[in-house]
């Protein structure tokens, strides 16, 4: 299948390779404003919804009642707060600590398809990089950010920042092989590994063709966001802030950012893995026919969020020991079921 | 039942000559001078055979006219019998000294090391007279001794001096004034290791580490400080360390009206200032020998449980952030409901927090027009709400995960180590100062007192929710029986309070709250010593927190419902 790159490349497949190049700078800049304001706006979502589930407003003076312009301003506020890196902080490894988790946040958005464009019967989907693997890719891209977190952790010189990225290490390791099953069970009922294919090709969401799967997939997931009941390794109760406890100003901001970043993309990958992906029915009018599939995605992607949020206000902190347990001994084994019962009657739903 | 005096005769039978004097207040009360060099055989004799096992706490009196210091060692049992039994033993003013309880009672020794390090009375068999409220230099003055004359010498002024440690901060000394070398008696520097130190010996291998988690950290109610010796996550050893908010309040109200008195309670722990009102309002009541009026009586019942309800509300509500994070919805549900109550309060006082609201025989205000339906409607509300907030807790499966078995006492070590409050009942020990020491209107409530079995974190969570059912059904109750009449009582109360002596215990929301409260015949206290909940509580925290996990740390300090401030005063 092709992604939109390569059709708007195929227009211009005579011409030579820096066409290709220049489509490709243009697509990554696009990618990356979106994936941003999506996780600045999911900032905003979150804080709404919170303020909502605990009875409070939540910002509504910055921007209109809704408090549209607050991210904004908080942004602005990091921008222009005073650099402070501390005194006995490991220097090179606290600095490049936020660039690597940038990079791996950046490396998982190029394989992502965030949708699709309707035209002519077709559906194209919106992809930098459409690769053949990017399911695989994209799951061990993600553990990447782990590395971020851990420099941060480690670099920063701090016993609660040590602690927290022990134990962002030590919940990513025993998530990371369960999710990975879990996708590996999914590539086996599409016939695979290709995140447009395998969105493309469900009929059946896989949501209901391996309920397992998804459960075991959607925990999983949670913990690699870091989030309620998976926060420990920043545990602002336990230890400040973790990780990024010496953190500050602008450099706080993209750590924390890539968490959201992470959390928009994480919801992406369960929607097209699990929710269908952008299939649904095409509205029969001239431009939303073409944006239908987009809609659809859109709609799935707000609705995990909110089911993210949703966990945050609800739901109490695990242990880090009870959270390692339940990975290697509840999830790694269910995962495992799931994968036996996508063998057994996958063929029935390629 | 055993009553004061029969304890008196046994104490006298067993050990002769050993009582030097002695009053029989009441039943309940037994004042008794005894001789210093018996008074661990005292107790020891009171412990085995007249089941006093609690120590309750300890205080120093300095008695300048006299020459000489006293010891009053607060003695009573968790049920067995209601007699409290105020034990002094005397020391003379120059080298005091007395012998140490901190063997026979474990929790005699914060008690002990407070008395020492304030009056300088030193305890003989002591396992670590180390300062506790007071930093290690203010060491060495006996700030509470009556004629100190401050820090700096407010008599010759500026004293204290500037100078800058090694590790370029700014530190403040008293250099001794050419009075004191001349006289010999500049004040010596004791020699024993710093707080550092001390822990720092601890430390056995290169994988543990020291962290704080206090003064400064974002699970802590108030200042103290908190260290755990940590290899990975785990936990081996915990210290903890007061005085970061201390004010000095009993020697603050030394030299205040009796009056002005009643404000500084607010001060001590402001999410209970009622209590602390009625404690102190009530001993002094107490050695004036005044009869508060009835409606006066049922007032104060109903806004003290009011305040009991408010503050188990919020308890719980920052117990949870704790465990869940800020953005737990029943956490701000809680500051919600509490909303009510405090309004409900207010209304009455004017006042939502520091209320001053108790005066000596009597209530500052009477209840406003149409408090009695107001009230029954809030409480109707908080009924339902905290019946939902139980439910809620019973089904939820993580909850139970991070709070069954956490932090578990047994009633047995509860007892020994003297616990009061919440986690003593959830412990399964019913201990109730409303039962064992009634005062006002309690004595007509129905109400029963809620214990636990486990002792955990879920239990004491549990028993706070429960006892908020509790009093809501006494607050029903009051409102139904309220009589009409005056607020205040008919005798004046005269500006100098007759000499006189008096304990008083009420029940705080945190636990056993007792004010022996002593005065010379003049216009403000000689004496009040505030024997607070929470220095209890806080003084069993480091045993609790040995072997746990770091998360854990803060489930067991938090199911505590910390107040610091009252427990520096």
């Amino acid at each position: 299948m092709d992604g939109i790159i390569e059709t708007i490349s195929s227009f211009a497949a005579s011409e030579p390779a820096i066409y290709y190049l220049i489509i490709g700078i243009i697509g990554a800049a696009v990618l990356a404003a979106v994936i941003n304001l999506g996780a600045m706006y999911i900032v905003w979502l979150e804080v709404k919804l919170l303020g909502d589930f605990s009875a409070r407003y939540g910002p509504n003076r910055v921007g209109g009642r809704w408090g549209l312009l607050q991210i904004i301003a908080d942004a602005i506020k990091l921008f222009t707060k005073e650099d402070t890196i501390p005194k006995k902080a490991d220097k090179p490894v606290y600095v490049w600590a936020v660039l690597v988790a940038c990079i791996a946040v950046m490396l998982v958005a190029a394989a992502i398809p965030f949708g699709a464009l309707y035209i002519n019967g077709t559906n194209y989907p919106l992809v930098v990089a459409n690769m053949d693997i990017s399911a695989f890719y994209v799951e061990a891209a993600l553990s990447l950010m782990a590395i971020g977190t851990f420099m941060a952790g480690y670099g920063s010189n701090n016993k609660y920042s040590l602690l927290g990225a022990f134990r962002g290490i030590a919940r990513m390791i025993s998530y990371e092989v369960p999710m990975g099953v879990c996708v590996i069970s999914v590539a086996v009922m599409a016939h695979s590994l290709n995140l447009a294919e395998i969105a493309q090709n469900q009929s059946l969401w896989y949501a209901f063709a391996q309920p397992i799967g998804f459960a075991v997939f959607l925990v999983a997931l949670i913990t690699d966001l870091g989030r309620i009941p998976f926060d420990q390794s920043e545990a602002e109760e336990e230890l400040i802030c973790g990780y990024n406890t010496e953190y500050g100003g602008i450099r706080w901001g993209l750590l924390y950012f890539q968490e959201y970043n992470v959390m928009l993309l994480g919801s992406v990958i369960l929607a097209l893995l699990f929710l269908g992906g952008w299939n649904g029915p095409i509205i029969p009018l001239p431009i939303l026919s073409t944006i239908s599939p987009l809609i659809w995605m859109f709609m799935k992607v707000v609705i995990i969020l909110w089911f993210l949020i949703w966990t945050r206000s609800a739901l109490l902190r695990l242990r880090i020991d009870q959270v390692t347990d339940m990975g290697w001994k509840v999830l790694l084994p269910l995962s495992i079921v799931n994968l036996a019962w996508a063998v057994a009657v996958g063929s029935y739903f390629a | 039942m055993t009553t004061a005096s029969d304890v008196l005769s046994s104490i006298q039978s067993a050990f002769p000559g050993a009582v030097l004097e002695s009053k029989v207040e009441s039943d309940r009360r037994l004042w008794a001078t005894i001789d210093s060099s018996k008074i661990v055989d005292v107790c020891k004799h009171l412990t085995e055979k007249l089941a006093f096992d609690h120590y309750s706490g300890a205080a120093g009196v300095d008695w300048i006219a006299r020459n000489e210091m006293e010891v009053v060692q607060i003695m009573t049992s968790h049920g067995a019998h209601q007699v409290v039994a105020m034990l002094k033993s005397k020391t003379p003013r120059e080298k005091p000294t007395i012998k140490s309880l901190a063997n026979l009672y474990w929790n005699a020794n914060w008690y002990e090391r407070e008395i020492w390090e304030m009056f300088g009375i030193n305890f003989e068999g002591h396992p670590g007279l180390y300062p506790l409220l007071l930093g290690d230099d203010l060491v060495g003055a006996w700030p509470w001794r009556k004629d100190f004359k401050g820090y700096p010498d407010l008599t010759t002024g500026k004293r204290a001096v500037e100078r800058p440690t090694a590790d370029g901060y700014t530190e403040y000394f008293i250099p001794p004034t050419p009075a004191e070398i001349e006289a010999g008696t500049v004040p010596i520097k004791l020699k024993y290791p710093s707080y550092r130190e001390r822990e720092e010996a601890e430390i056995k291998s290169d994988a543990e580490m020291i962290m704080h988690m206090g003064p400064q950290h974002a699970m802590l109610p108030g200042p103290f400080l908190l260290d755990i010796l940590v290899e990975g996550e785990r936990v081996h050893k915990a210290f903890l360390d007061l005085g970061y908010i201390h004010k000095g309040i009993e020697k603050i109200m030394e030299n205040r009206s009796w009056l002005q008195g009643i404000t500084y309670t607010d001060r001590m722990c402001y999410v209970a200032s009622l209590t602390n009102n009625e404690c102190y309002c009530g001993a002094v009541e107490k050695i004036l020998g005044v009869e508060v009026p009835e409606r006066a009586q049922y007032i104060r019942v109903i806004l003290e449980e009011l305040s009991r309800i408010q503050s188990h509300l919020i308890g719980t509500g920052e117990f949870l952030t704790l465990i869940a994070g800020v953005g737990y919805a029943p956490w701000n549900f809680m500051i919600i409901d509490r909303e009510r109550i405090i309004s409900m309060i207010e209304s009455v006082t004017g006042a939502r927090l520091t209320h001053t609201f108790v005066r000596f025989g009597g209530a500052r205000n009477d209840l406003p027009e149409g408090f009695a339906d107001k009230c029954r409607d809030a409480l109707k509300y908080i009924e339902s709400r905290t019946k939902e907030y139980i439910e809620l807790f019973n089904q939820d499966p993580i909850y139970h995960m991070r709070m069954e078995d956490v932090g578990a006492l047994s009633a047995e070590t509860a007892k020994r180590v003297g616990i009061s409050g919440p986690p003593l009942r959830a412990a399964g020990v019913a201990y109730d100062m409303r039962k064992e020491d009634p005062i006002l209107a309690y004595p007509d409530l129905d109400f029963k007192v809620i214990t636990g079995t486990k002792g955990d974190c879920a239990d004491r969570v549990d028993v706070r929710l429960r006892e908020i059912l509790e009093s809501v059904h006494i607050i029903e109750q009051c409102l139904d029986r309220i009589p009409s009449g005056p607020i205040m009582t008919e005798t004046k109360v005269p500006k100098k309070i007759p000499a006189g002596e008096a304990y008083y215990r009420v029940e705080d929301p945190r636990g056993e709250m007792g004010m022996y409260v002593i005065s010379d015949g003049g216009d403000k206290p000689y004496r009040v010593k505030v024997r607070g909940p929470f220095y209890a509580t806080l003084q069993t925290l480091p045993p609790l927190l040995e072997g746990v996990y770091i998360a854990d740390v803060v489930a067991i300090a938090g199911s505590m419902d910390g107040c610091p401030s009252e427990a520096d005063r």
